[in-house]
């Protein structure tokens, strides 16, 4: 406990120094921060906010939406020009629509070279922050799905034997979506130690909500059946974007997910990540699917009952996939990690008054101390990013990790985001409405007023429209530099 | 409200058998816990731990929770700035417009009870212009979400005052104008028309005659208008960004990632009401006097 | 009397007064009226629209689209409404809150009014108290309604009281409705709440009507012999009528309106069994930028405002005549 304090007593040192070091004067000046409600993303500016103030005498006022409002509101005020906001803090996929019309700035050089934009992981830092090659955005945060479940039930000797009588193989971490079921279904409401209290327990949990980003988590189920090796187009085919939403492979996916809410809790429907994850740390089921947020809310002791007893690994994959192209299944076991959302960045706008202010609170936020510290805070929403984050477990243990957890959780991180057959995003103009559309009809299928069919192809006729409008050739160049196609393969 | 009738009714309530009273009671304090309950929990989750909210219900203070200011001190505290700027701006606008609405509400109320008018290419007389006003009220909102973000960004009024307060207003003005013109046929001429001989101008007449006597009247224009731009969400959170932005918004936005925290919501919705709350209990009548004559002479 | 100079002071004056109401009602009513239904045969959208987005790609900046103006005339919002299946839910769902929301309004307002018209102590503070949910912001009281909705007994005062209420009565099942998480409940979690936020509104309004009724009228129909019932149906229903119209056509009107609470308590969901139209052009509009389309649905919106309006309107007079008869 005492080398904990220590440690970040230290910390908030040099972070007082190292601001003071590079302090301009902006007195007068407030700058205007906007992001999502809550203590997620947002609260770090409210914490860190008060240090950047001191050092620069400038001031900073934080205005949050719901995230359901948050593009909205954000790309509203950037297109007429109201010169409200001068940081945003948004969701990297949106840069088609926010990076794409030069609503936001260039970042300079001397703004990356003093955040030690090298020690970002090329994907955060390249990929996601950048648009037509010019960087627009600083990395703040990385995101890629994991999996998380309970290992003192999965890895549990106890179960191991019932399980395999059952399901004739061993029990264990899945690596294929079926075998996730079996697992989920193989617990479902069966009586387990909970912190040291029985109690029945669900099999999974997953985010299902509409309108809360819950398509991720769909998306990350799709990505094993629907991804296919060597070939990075997922969404879309590459060469006249045809969508591939409602081909059997994504059909599958969906009525899988649908299907989960029977070998798990029956609420989850309502459920939006925040719910799960706490869920998740309070030991109500065995299975979850999330962003790197499970991993830390899990060893604070605050909220969680589960410290030390949550295992973490690469998404499951399909065991098999279709192959859009040959239109047929391949039964070949596919794991296809989804680089998920990608992670928040910063950007300033283009039209704020006070732009020097805002890159320098920017890169204050996003510098090396600061990010590193958040990432191993639960609750910030910011997850690992940065080479340096991954390479040493000591502040993990420190932040309340045991050596073991993690050394499992950032191995999950490397593996997900190395991965070869890993898939990224939608990244390009419309991508807001592209997944809003998404969003909208698998809830219908979710709520059972249409089929899961139904709901993709719907989904495939309004992307049609939706690329049609914004210009089919553009858009298809887009998606092809997005996920870096050359061509036949 | 008539009140010489109370008189004529009391008695015959005494001839009223006991069951049917039992009944009655019955009746009213059910509703009226229904319509209460939900303020006294709003009062008492903005004062628990977050654990007996999620782990409860518990009811009574004292008995089974512990009370702790916290969540208030956190609005009013580390929330401070954030919290006071929605407030002062929801103050703004509905002050704003509801100034605006009385004026040009009594303007238009007084000239369409006073003057003939008759917009000869419409054939349209002062009937059918007040019942063109009123109409408007009625119109979706929905239908100006498109041309206001348009036009507002074309006029720089996208964030300000002056924008919330325009729209506001521009929603206010049917009912000001249906209340005024009911209000002012009801009054009688000829003390304008003394005032006129006497040398008066029609403004003067307006302005030191008529208006002074009209005060009820404008008293309730001006509590619904200011109740109406206090609480209306979507305009403001199409308008509004950051410098204008409202206390609906504000508490709308609560919908949050991280698991909605209800004992800060409760604290905020609390502040939120608690002004037309008290407009409320302090002018009752107003309030009756103008829901009635907006409906039953409508 | 009046002489030449107060007669062209009035002509001038009976200008002053009115129009200032009119000018704004013309700037920012009828004009966004007549301007959004341009809108809706444009295929216009947030930062420029289709036809100028592909000439810019190909560096055109003069003379595009329809007379230059960089948007193109067309017909395509209104053909797209006819395939648009979520707008047909969208669609169904306002009618269900108009037609079940005025109805459950309606029927519960008048009978409380009907209790409260019986004198007891204490009727002014009772009407103080019904006033107060419907001041307060609907999104306030939606997220009241969602702390009662919440299905979890642990968390729901409501959900809790089911939970007693089941062990009392020695249920074999214990009563969990699943307010918002089924598509079947959920729209009838926001009526509840409409509900409670505006049955005071009836309440008040219809026993204000109700008091305005000459005791006198009773009494010769008591005199008569009629008993409570036919007294209510005979003369207070009938009196009432008028009124009832038009606070069911206000509400009716304001229900059309729906989003807030909405946005709070489901955002739309499960599935779309809970958007509005109003949500939805709103989505449209803002979210993905379409203002054309969602210009074309908006006129959808306005043209079943009115048709209800139209048809209240007539329905009631024809009623109202023939009672009179």
């Amino acid at each position: 406990m005492r080398k904990l304090s220590l440690l970040i007593l230290l910390g908030l040192l040099t972070m007082v120094m190292a601001a003071g070091a590079s302090a301009q004067d902006f007195s007068g000046q407030t700058v205007v921060v906007v992001t999502q409600t809550g203590s997620a993303i947002g609260g770090p500016v409210l914490d860190k906010g008060p240090i950047w103030e001191e050092a620069t005498g400038g001031n900073i006022e934080l205005q949050t939406f719901a995230f359901g409002e948050l593009f909205e509101k954000i790309v509203t005020a950037l297109s007429t020009g109201s010169g409200d906001y001068d940081v945003l803090i948004y969701a990297a996929d949106w840069a088609g629509d926010i990076m794409a019309p030069g609503y936001v700035m260039a970042i300079p050089q001397e703004t990356l070279n003093a955040i030690e934009s090298d020690d970002v992981i090329p994907l955060y830092a390249d990929r996601i922050t950048t648009w037509g090659g010019v960087p627009y955005a600083l990395p703040y945060d990385g995101d890629a799905h994991m999996l998380y479940y309970r290992k003192d039930l999965v890895d549990n000797e106890m179960y191991a034997a019932d399980f395999e009588a059952a399901y004739g193989y061993a029990l264990g971490e899945p690596s294929t979506w079926t075998q996730y079921r079996d697992i989920a279904e193989f617990f479902n409401g069966m009586e387990v130690d909970t912190a040291g209290s029985m109690a029945p327990i669900y099999g999974a949990l997953e985010a299902q909500r509409r309108n809360a980003q819950s398509y991720w988590v769909y998306l990350s189920r799709a990505a094993g059946y629907g991804k296919v090796p060597g070939n990075p187009c997922f969404f879309f085919s590459c060469d006249d974007m045809t969508p591939q939403v409602n081909n059997p492979g994504w059909v599958r996916a969906l009525e899988e997910y649908i299907d989960i809410r029977n070998v798990g809790d029956p609420e989850m429907i309502n459920y939006d990540v925040a719910d799960t994850r706490t869920l998740m740390a309070t030991g109500t089921a065995v299975l979850n699917l999330d962003w790197g947020d499970v991993g830390t809310i899990s060893v604070d002791e605050n909220v969680s009952l589960v410290k030390g007893a949550v295992g973490f690994g690469v998404l499951p994959g399909g065991d098999s996939y279709w192959d859009y192209e040959a239109g047929e299944w391949v039964m070949e076991e596919n794991p296809a990690p989804f680089i998920a959302f990608g992670g928040w960045i910063i950007s300033i706008a283009s039209d704020s008054d006070v732009t020097e202010a805002a890159l320098d609170f920017a890169s204050f936020l996003a510098s090396k101390d600061v990010v590193n510290e958040l990432a191993v805070t639960g609750g910030t929403g910011i997850n690992p990013s940065r080479f340096s984050q991954l390479a040493d477990t000591a502040p993990w243990v420190a932040a309340g990790f045991d050596e073991e957890s993690a050394a499992d959780y950032l191995d999950a991180i490397q593996n997900t985001i190395n991965h070869p057959n890993a898939v990224l995003d939608i990244r390009i103009t419309g991508s807001a409405e592209y997944l809003s559309t998404l969003d909208a009809e698998i809830a219908r299928a979710l709520a059972g007023e249409i089929s899961a069919q139904e709901a993709l192809d719907n989904v495939a006729e309004l992307w049609n429209a939706i690329t049609d409008r914004l210009g089919r050739d553009a858009q298809a160049e887009q998606y092809r530099a997005a996920v870096g196609y050359m061509g036949d393969m | 409200m008539p009140k010489p009738r109370r008189k004529r009714l009391l008695p015959r309530s005494s001839r009223r058998p006991l069951w049917q009273s039992a009944i009655l009671y019955l009746i009213v304090i059910v509703w009226c816990f229904i319509v209460l309950f939900p303020f006294y929990w709003l009062v008492t989750t903005s004062v628990k731990r977050p654990i007996d909210v999620s782990r409860g219900p518990n009811y009574i203070p004292y008995v089974d929770f512990d009370p702790i200011p916290d969540h208030w001190q956190e609005m009013f505290g580390s929330q401070r700035e954030s919290t006071l700027r929605h407030f002062r701006n929801s103050l703004i606008a509905a002050a704003g417009s509801t100034l605006l609405s009385v004026i040009i509400g009594a303007m238009a109320g007084y000239g369409l009870s006073r003057f003939r008018y008759y917009w000869g290419r419409l054939g349209w007389d002062n009937d059918n212009i007040a019942f063109w006003i009123i109409s408007q009220r009625f119109l979706p909102p929905a239908i100006f979400i498109v041309p206001f973000v348009l036009l507002y960004n074309q006029f720089g009024l996208i964030d300000t005052y002056a924008g919330l307060i325009l729209a506001y207003t521009m929603f206010n003005i049917p009912f000001a104008v249906w209340i005024m013109r009911d209000f002012f046929n009801g009054l009688p001429i000829d003390l304008e028309e003394s005032a006129r001989v006497d040398g008066a101008t029609r403004w003067q007449a307006f302005y030191r005659i008529v208006l002074p006597l009209s005060a009820p009247g404008l008293v309730v224009v001006a509590i619904f208008s200011f109740i109406f731009a206090w609480n209306e969400y979507l305009f403001a959170l199409m308008l509004s960004n950051f410098n204008a932005i409202t206390m609906p918004v504000l508490i709308a936005g609560q919908n949050n990632t991280r698991g909605i925290e209800w004992w800060f919501i409760s604290a905020l919705t609390l502040t939120a009401v608690a002004p037309v709350i008290i407009i409320g209990l302090l002018l009752e009548r107003f309030i009756t006097r103008g829901l009635t004559a907006g409906a039953i002479k409508g | 009397m009046q002489s030449i100079s107060t007669v062209r002071e009035d002509r001038l004056m009976k200008r002053v007064f009115l129009s200032p109401a009119v000018v704004i009602l013309f700037a920012l009513s009828v004009f966004p009226l007549i301007w959004s239904l341009g809108i809706s045969f444009t295929d216009m959208q947030r930062g420029g629209s289709t036809i100028a987005r592909q000439a810019e790609a190909e560096g055109i900046t003069e003379g595009v689209g329809f007379l230059g103006m960089g948007f193109e005339l067309t017909g395509r919002n209104y053909q797209r409404l006819i395939g648009d299946t979520r707008l047909h839910s969208t669609v169904r769902n306002t009618m269900i809150y108009v037609f079940f929301g005025v109805t459950i309004q309606y029927v519960v307002g008048l009978g409380l009014a009907t209790v409260l018209n019986q004198p007891f102590h204490g009727r002014n503070l009772v009407r103080v108290i019904f006033l107060m949910p419907m001041m307060i912001t609907p999104v306030a009281a939606a997220y009241t309604g969602r702390m009662f909705f919440d299905s979890n007994a642990l968390r729901s005062p409501l959900a809790h009281f089911l939970r007693q209420l089941s062990k009392t009565l020695q249920l074999e099942q214990t009563i969990l409705v699943p307010w918002f998480t089924d598509i079947n409940w959920a729209p009838i979690a926001i009526l509840l709440i409409d509900a409670w936020q505006w049955i005071p509104f009836m309440t008040l309004i219809l026993l204000a009507g109700m008091q305005s009724i000459p005791e006198d009228i009773y009494e010769a129909a008591r005199v008569d012999g009629a008993n409570i019932l036919q007294i209510f149906w005979r003369i207070t229903l009938p009196i009432l009528f008028p009124i009832s119209m038009t606070v069911i056509l206000i509400r009716g009107l304001e229900i059309f309106k729906i989003i807030d609470v909405i946005v709070v308590t489901t955002g739309g969901g499960p599935g779309s069994a809970t958007e509005s139209l109003t949500l939805y052009i709103f989505e449209q509009a803002l979210s993905n930028g379409n203002y054309g389309y969602a210009s074309a649905i908006a006129y959808i919106l306005l043209i079943l405002v009115i048709i209800f309006a139209s048809v209240f309107l007539a329905v009631g007079r024809r009623w109202s005549s023939s009672w009179e008869r």
